[in-house]
């Protein structure tokens, strides 16, 4: 008798494999929503510009998932961003801006971001300190850093950058290709054997280390690879800003954060969607236009999207919880 | 001869001996960069800001022993609600003062209570439901700031908070000792602190052993917001008049007083006296690297630098391995 | 030559020594049994070898030459797997991600290939085919699974690792009798392939069943090693306590048995349903201890937890006393005039970190709804509480953790005896404490009986189940099949009965 390799539905539910499904209900209601309020936000060039301005946090939001997989947190995630925003702009102006330049300069700023991560590895894993405080302390670190590269927003960028951010190849928006090539990339991560292993450490830490998983060596890759997510976000946002600015992306941790709630993943680590993570960031920036579309007074419009979000992030939790019973 | 020893080295190495160690460190350093920074009425004036941030620290305090990863990222929102809503009470009148009380007392339980409920009814982690409930204040916040006058604060309330009360000393940091005092014979002396301390430790041991870990649980987010509710009171009394967003600095810095005073942040373990050390040694912190009149960047860059070179000393989980 | 051996290792935390001078050898071919109370050292001297714990003093040997083992993987590498007490297992990820664990970092490649690590599983899996019990598939969750289903999962990720030297520390504790029959087959092939297993287990069948060799612990030392063949349950018994009295306790208290006095029903449940009880009813009567019986998971466990307020749905009648049960939680349940003690401490019963004395209060504290702590008139009667089962400890205020196993569960049951209940529900209170401890325990249980209160006993170890129990409930899916009383109070009857309408 063969066991059995696919279980039936059953045994495993469908929102247990595909952990991102209800995000991607909240989104569709979401898009229905938008439409109905105001049917223009539905159009080709309206979703383009909301992908361009939410690209930086699907990314950021991907990039943090990858450390609440593994059960921790990395509250530096906007500050890293910050800080390669302004690395690359000062790097583009100090080589001449040229596309040699631009080419070599994010390439360096990725390297920064990656820095940043191993960095927050170390000081999380190896010196052991609580993530939440910890990579609090050294987000306000790198702003600091981000503060000394530029001190003063506003430095631009050349126009071969944003000009091919916000600009179409093959008809096609370029921002769409980016998106394309995100999803790739979370497809082929979703498949590796250091997922399982990530996951694993963060389900339990303990017992990952007593099975043999070089648990502090995946924990600082997991930090790694955040600060390389969050730095092509960064990227992004230097697309679609034009401009370099040291806090830019310092409020956007906490929306990185509820991005990853929203996507179906456990702040406790050890289950959850990179996709949902993504869709997550969209779901914010949906909730963000609708209070707009709705034609709630500007000063309201803070308040309604702060209930908005919470709500959606119960129920973003409820729900993730009810396919985990 | 060897036991007495251990003990001595045992007790020096609490997170409440090392703060106050640093603390006193600190007072040097800061003497000897600028003469007159450990002069009684500068100590007094530190004192006063560390009591605002320790009374926001004890409700953060609370939330955290109650485990079950408890924190409340909305008590910066509740700070800056607060002094409006007092301000507006007070109207800079000494008879408002009582009514502006018990509105800030109520403002910070009615959101301590939302935030509690949905910890508890409907399980929404702290981390997120306060984070949501800090993104619902700051809106209302913009709200009040373009509809209502910042208000001002009741001559009487200035007076208990900036002047010398009972020998040379304020007010506030008088109000900061009772609460230091209430809060350790809650916590130690009474059942209810028991049962905060039994939640935080081994939540599922102690419902079993009939300990109502959910109403506790809310007890403690309603003291949060009423804890910040006060802060929120006197720091009107501190600056005269608020503005928008006093309080958004409240919310990290409370977590790290209650941190450096050695509470763990997954629960059960710590106390307020610590907590007490933690704010001062915070306080003094920043007033130094204020004073080495640092550019923002190298202020930030030290801050967190010192931060973490501090969680290197406590604050530090278990290997492991045995 | 011997394939690993330990001379004179040695484990200090801090003040307190853990291991005071350990010994063992492995020979290829052989179940070695390790056997100690609670707080001996036995479990030191396997984390040693597991490579969890660094020892501070003495050799070790693999085949002859002098190794460390500084880490889990280091041991791995050596050839040595570990089955751990506590389940070492990742409760999302799928079975066969979780045999296939070590190995996934090893191996080269990027990707996970299912196929291969379905083949890689597969052989191991295939000796607990018939047992495996129904929701068990490669791909499922293994949060989804039963504990006894976690169990083999775990052994079988410890076979997977095709180690030379095995560690078992209580492999079968949530096993039913046939799981047990095919582990035990499975021992048996790896002996006669050479391998070396070290056996830790309570349970004297087993042990006798499957073990060659016992290396008994005292007090951080190895004291003696010898065949199985060569002793007795009583010398062993003798060996590991140090003591005479309380190993012979078989035959007396089978003798020295109190009628119970069928007093008036002090518990009546009625058609209860809830997660894991079909239909159950029955009568407790006061100075009864009426036990639960069966196999594992046939709703023991459940019908207590039940009654008590823990489980997630319930319904039916439930007299205590003459009141019915109104509340839905433990604390109403308390109110009620019930007591439940759970044999898995760590979960339900200790609140770790925490003092003696808070540990021991909660429930009295409850009952008479104090508001103010006075650690003198509290401790006052802590003590006296603790005192009536000898707890061993050095003073109120210190941390619960500094106490053994076994007097930390005596911790949690004085928090019974200072506000005593109506009704004591246990359920299987005294898995993995130590025999001192476990003996003080029921003889404690029989005083109370003896004064009046119900007692509903579950436990997993059928000696002890049927020397204490007045009568025996036999469970089978969730219902009561059969009653034992009197003379049929028999292994062969227990199992009978648990067998019946399977």
């Amino acid at each position: 008798m063969t066991l059995p390799m696919q279980t039936s539905f059953t045994q495993r539910s469908i929102f247990e494999r595909f952990p991102f499904i209800p995000a991607l209900g909240i989104l569709a209601v979401l898009l229905i929503l938008n439409g109905l309020a105001e049917p223009n936000s539905l159009s080709f060039r309206a979703i383009t510009g909301l992908t361009k301005t939410y690209l930086a946090l699907m990314f950021l939001a991907v990039a943090q998932s990858f450390v609440v997989f593994s059960s921790d947190i990395d509250l530096s995630v906007g500050a890293i961003l910050s800080l390669v925003n302004v690395s690359v702009v000062v790097m583009i102006d100090q080589l001449g801006g040229g596309p040699a330049a631009v080419l070599f300069a994010c390439f360096a700023g990725i390297l920064v971001g990656v820095l940043c991560g191993i960095f927050n590895g170390i000081v999380v894993v190896a010196l052991r300190l609580q993530p939440i405080v910890a990579t609090f302390a050294t987000g306000i670190l790198f702003t600091g850093i981000a503060l000394w590269v530029l001190p003063v927003a506003g430095m631009p960028v050349p126009q071969s950058f944003w000009r091919t951010y916000g600009g179409r190849i093959l008809d096609i928006p370029f921002v769409f290709y980016v998106v394309a090539l995100l999803g790739l990339l979370i497809w082929l991560a979703v498949r590796t054997r250091f997922i399982i292993q990530l996951m694993a450490v963060g389900d339990n830490r303990l017992a990952a280390y007593q099975s043999g998983l070089p648990v502090t060596r995946i924990r600082i890759m997991a930090f790694a690879i955040c600060g390389l997510f969050s730095a092509v976000a960064a990227l992004c946002i230097i697309g679609d800003t034009a401009s370099g600015d040291p806090v830019v992306g310092n409020a956007m941790t906490l929306y990185s954060v509820a991005a990853v709630v929203l996507g179906g993943t456990a702040l406790s680590g050890g289950s959850g969607s990179m996709l949902g993570s993504a869709i997550g960031a969209l779901i914010i920036g949906l909730i963000n236009s609708f209070v707009f579309f709705v034609g709630v007074s500007s000063e309201w419009q803070n308040f309604a999207q702060g209930i908005a979000v919470l709500l959606a992030l119960m129920a973003g939790v409820l729900v993730t919880r009810r396919i985990s019973k | 001869m060897k036991n007495s020893t251990n003990v001595v080295a045992e007790i020096a190495k609490t997170p409440l001996v090392v703060a106050l160690g640093l603390i006193v460190a600190l007072l040097v350093l800061g003497e000897l960069l600028s003469p007159g920074f450990a002069s009684l009425s500068q100590i007094m004036r530190l004192l006063i800001v560390a009591s605002i941030l320790g009374v926001v620290a004890a409700g953060q305090n609370l939330v955290i022993l109650g485990g079950r990863e408890g924190i409340d990222l909305s008590v910066g929102g509740v700070v800056s609600l607060s002094a409006v809503v007092a301000g507006n009470m007070m109207q800079g009148s000494d008879a408002g003062i009582i009514p502006a009380i018990i509105a800030c007392l109520a403002t910070g339980a009615f959101f301590g209570l939302l935030n509690g409920l949905g910890v508890t009814l409907l399980r929404i982690p702290p981390l997120i439901m306060t984070l949501g409930m800090l993104g619902v204040l700051q809106g209302l916040l913009v709200v009040v700031r373009n509809g209502i006058p910042s208000g001002l604060a009741a001559p009487g309330l200035a007076h208990f908070v900036t002047q010398p009360l009972m020998f040379g000393v304020p007010g506030m940091i008088w109000l900061w000792g009772a609460i230091g005092v209430l809060m350790a014979a809650m916590l130690k002396r009474t059942l209810f602190g028991y049962r905060v301390y039994a939640i935080g430790s081994n939540e599922n041991a102690a419902r079993m052993a009939g300990v109502p870990a959910d109403l506790i649980r809310v007890c403690l987010f309603m003291f949060s917001g009423m804890f910040a509710a006060v802060a929120g009171f006197c720091i009107l009394g501190y600056s005269g008049s608020s503005f928008s967003n006093v309080g958004a600095q409240y919310m990290l810095s409370s977590i790290i007083a209650v941190v450096l005073g050695g509470t763990s942040l997954s629960g059960g373990k710590g106390g307020y006296t610590g907590t007490m050390a933690g704010a001062t040694l915070l306080v003094l912190l920043q007033s130094i690297l204020t004073t080495l009149n640092i550019e923002e960047a190298g202020r930030q860059f030290a801050f967190g630098a010192t931060l973490l070179v501090l969680m290197l000393f406590y604050g530090r989980g278990k290997a492991l391995r045995g | 030559m011997p394939r690993l051996s330990l001379e004179g290792v040695s484990k200090r935390y801090g003040a307190t020594v853990a291991l005071r001078r350990g010994d063992l050898d492995l020979v290829p071919g052989e179940v070695h049994v390790l056997m100690g109370s609670n707080g001996s050292g036995k479990s030191t001297l396997s984390k040693i070898i597991a490579g969890s714990v660094n020892p501070d003093g003495g050799l070790i040997k693999y085949d002859g030459s002098a190794v460390t083992i500084p880490s889990p993987q280091a041991a791995r590498d050596l050839g040595i797997a570990v089955f751990y007490q506590e389940l070492s297992l990742a409760a999302h990820r799928s079975v066969v991600e979780n045999i296939c664990l070590s190995r996934l970092g090893k191996s080269r490649g990027v990707f996970r290939n299912r196929a291969e690590m379905a083949a890689m599983a597969e052989p191991f899996i295939a000796p607990f085919q018939s047992v495996l019990g129904d929701g068990f598939g490669l791909d499922v969750p293994v949060g989804r699974l039963r504990a006894d289903q976690r169990q083999l999962v775990e052994i079988i990720k410890t076979l997977a690792a095709n180690p030379d030297i095995l560690i078992f520390d209580e492999p079968t504790s949530a096993l039913d009798r046939a799981q047990v029959d095919c582990f035990m087959a499975v021992l048996r092939e790896l002996k006669a392939n050479g391998k070396s297993i070290i056996f830790i287990s309570h349970r004297m069948d087993e042990i006798f069943e499957v073990g060659d060799r016992v290396t008994i612990i005292r007090d951080g030392e190895t004291v003696s090693t010898s065949a199985l063949a060569d002793t007795t349950m009583e010398a062993i018994l003798r060996t590991m306590t140090g003591e005479e009295a309380s190993a012979a306790a078989t035959a007396d208290t089978a003798v020295a048995r109190v009628q119970s006095k069928g007093g008036p029903a002090k518990l009546k449940v009625a058609n209860l349903v809830a997660p894991g009880v079909d239909n159950v009813s029955f009568d407790l009567a006061a100075g009864e201890i009426v036990g639960f019986g069966g196999l594992h998971g046939q709703g023991q466990s459940a019908v207590l937890r039940a009654i008590f307020g823990v489980s997630q749905f319930r319904s039916g009648d439930i007299e205590v006393g003459t009141a019915k049960l109104r509340g839905k939680s433990p604390r109403a349940a308390i109110h009620d005039g019930l007591a439940y003690v759970s044999g898995d401490r760590a979960r339900d019963g200790v609140i770790e970190g925490r003092s003696i004395l808070e540990n021991t209060v909660p429930i009295y504290a409850l009952r008479k709804r104090l508001f103010i702590t006075s650690p003198r008139t509290l401790g006052e009667k802590a003590k006296a509480a603790l005192e009536k089962l000898q707890t061993k400890y050095q003073s109120l205020a210190h941390p619960i953790n500094s106490l053994s196993g076994g007097n930390q569960q005596k911790v949690i049951v004085s928090r019974w005896l200072m506000a005593p209940p109506q009704v004591m529900l246990l359920d299987d209170p005294s898995k993995g404490i130590d025999i001192a401890s476990k003996t003080e325990l029921f003889r404690v249980l029989r005083e109370l009986a003896s004064e009046g209160m119900a007692i509903l006993l579950y436990s997993s170890e059928d000696a002890e189940l049927l020397e204490h129990s007045d009568r025996v409930l036999v469970f089978n899916n969730g219902r009561i099949v059969r009653e034992l009383r009197g003379d049929e109070r028999t292994r062969y009857h227990l199992y009978q009965a648990a067998y019946e309408a399977a």
